[in-house]
């Protein structure tokens, strides 16, 4: 019986066959056969200059888009709450993540999980004892040279996991009670930001064990708390610290970390600094991921909009450039309201997140809660490309 | 001798979380946490707004009719899917989930009574995250603070000591009065 079936949809499938060859040859005499495909798989280029890789929350992938064409070049697989930490030379990509093993119960995995950059393999899986659940861009980065990964734990009581990437393993785990994230500098440390307004800063030596300093406070973490989302170039230590007002703190990250006068970004643009009043009304950073920073030329990139205090989640009207060298406002880029639904958290959705490119012409990624996404000249402000559902909240950036 | 507020607000979050969790495991941890009090400046609830206090632009369009809208008053710093929308109430969550025996914490101003309240945002756990529309799905702002000061930081997972911390929806629970 069962060869008689296939018998009959094998005729079937002939006879729908030469009709469509018959349809085709009618169609279209002169022109030849087209030549019969061979099915394989893509790689991903190593220079492709303005890449760019964008998440969601609670997104099951990170998605690699090429910054000039907005063509998205592949994905790379990711479980809960994942974060993406790429190697200085391009070569690995890192992926924080959790998963369980039915769904969303069983036995818990939490996992730095190493794919090469060109294939897209999964090279290997190095099983952590925890990581935090939280969607912040510094609970997962990697040290200068790409040896080492530092993962924020929070059980909810506060630690940081390093690992090996050379021996790919787990290392070891720093206590930082009453701190969070983590902000690399140099081969061996990182600093965290701190509920009493300080800098917890670990130095971690190849033996022996880590060492820890803290800044004396230098923020009121109750009345204008700097951001979790915040800078560090991990090669020099230099770093942005970006408060809720708009206050910048430039420090300098190592075992004695040194944090510089704040400066105020609404000053920089020719207004009074921005206070701390609920019913005042000032130019405001705010968002998701709310700022960029450009290594290369200190540039600043933040998004703006005017709004009372306690409105530092809501997205951008504006985008403004600032050099952390001089203090000033370099330019004001606005950004169009996005169509929106109306509905949810944010009825006027404006740009939540951003990222800088990292090269000499670098240019701007900005994501908005309803998928209406662009790409920007960052030294202009030119609007260069929209991309449908680029992402969710986060940008990254090679070379960062 | 009255308590102060954090006193009281101390002692019915232990309750709760007494009610809620007995695994030791957990319980150890959260000790850790406590252990680093010392460096945590105290909660903000003891400048818990007033009612001659400047109100903040939530508190300005808060209504108590409707647990399903984002301008529910208890929501002033709630993050995330509202349970009330997804089978589960203000306070409740859905069927098969699981509350979270710790939660954060914010300070929200009932326009009917003009009295500021102690609430407790306690995630509910164990179950994929609840598929409600965009009009449930919340983030209110009102004195959160970041991730280094997690018990006020509303972007975390809080599905801590949980069978799973799979994160479904999130509640706001109504502890006590603030500041009184």
């Amino acid at each position: 019986m069962i060869n008689a079936a296939i018998n009959k949809w094998l005729l079937a499938a002939s006879m729908g066959l030469s009709a469509w060859a018959a349809t085709a040859s009618q169609a279209s005499p002169a022109l030849p056969v087209l030549e019969p495909e061979v099915s394989d798989v893509a790689t991903l280029r190593l220079d492709v200059p303005h890449r760019f890789f964008t998440s969601g929350w609670d997104g099951d992938s990170f998605m690699i888009f090429d910054g000039d064409s907005g063509k998205m070049e592949g994905s790379i697989p990711a479980g809960y709450i994942s974060n993406l930490a790429i190697a200085p030379d391009n070569s690995r990509f890192y992926v924080s993540e959790t998963y369980w093993t039915h769904g969303a119960r069983g036995d818990r995995h939490d996992l730095v999980s190493i794919y090469d950059a060109k294939s897209l393999h999964l090279m290997k899986e190095i099983r952590l004892p925890g990581r935090a659940l939280v969607s912040k861009v510094q609970n997962f980065d990697i040290n200068a040279s790409g040896s080492r990964a530092y993962v924020y734990l929070l059980q909810p009581a506060s630690s940081v996991v390093w690992v090996d990437l050379k021996q790919q393993v787990v290392a070891g785990t720093v206590e930082i009670p009453g701190c969070a994230l983590v902000f690399p500098w140099g081969e061996q440390g990182f600093s965290s930001l701190c509920g009493d307004g300080s800098l917890a800063s670990v130095s971690i030596p190849e033996s022996g064990p880590a060492k820890v300093t803290h800044t004396r406070p230098f923020f009121d973490a109750n009345k204008d708390p700097i951001f979790d989302d915040s800078f560090v170039d991990r090669v020099t230590g230099n770093a942005i610290f970006l408060s809720y007002s708009g206050l910048v703190y430039p420090a300098k990250l190592g075992f004695d970390t040194v944090v510089d006068k704040p400066w105020s970004i609404q000053q920089a643009a020719g207004y009074a600094a921005a206070g701390t009043g609920v019913q005042e009304l000032a130019w405001r950073p705010g968002g998701s991921q709310l700022a960029a920073y450009h290594k290369a030329s200190g540039r600043l990139f933040v998004l703006m909009h005017t709004g009372n205090y306690w409105t530092h989640k809501q997205g951008g009207t504006e985008v403004w450039v600032l050099d952390t060298k001089t203090h000033a406002l370099l330019s004001r880029f606005p950004l169009r309201p996005a169509p929106t639904s109306g509905l949810g958290d944010d009825k006027a959705p404006y740009y939540q997140s951003m990222g800088v490119s990292q090269d000499e012409n670098p240019l701007l990624y900005l994501l908005n809660p309803e998928g209406n996404d662009l790409v920007m000249d960052a030294a202009t402000g030119e609007l260069k490309l929209k991309i449908e559902s680029a992402g969710g909240h986060m940008v990254w950036v090679p070379g960062y | 001798m009255s308590k102060s507020p954090i006193d009281k607000i101390g002692e019915q979050l232990t309750r709760t979380l007494a009610g809620y969790s007995s695994r030791r495991g957990f319980i150890a941890k959260l000790g850790a946490v406590l252990a680093a009090a010392p460096l945590l400046p105290l909660l903000p609830v003891a400048r818990a707004a007033t009612a001659t206090a400047p109100k903040t632009d939530f508190e300005r369009n808060a209504q108590t009719k409707d647990d399903t809208k984002c301008t529910y008053w208890k929501y002033c710093a709630a993050d995330g899917v509202m349970c009330s929308c997804c089978g589960g109430g203000s306070h409740t969550c859905p069927p098969g989930a699981e509350p979270s025996p710790v939660s954060w914490i914010g300070t929200c101003l009932n326009p009917d009574d003009n009295r500021s309240y102690i609430i407790a945002y306690r995630d509910c756990c164990g179950t994929p995250v609840c598929k409600a529309g965009k009009s449930c799905q919340c983030d209110g702002a009102d004195r959160e603070l970041p991730t280094y000061r997690a018990p006020l930081n509303n972007d975390i997972i809080w599905c801590f000591g949980n069978a799973s911390a799979t994160y479904h929806c999130s509640t706001a629970a109504l502890v006590g009065l603030s500041g009184t």
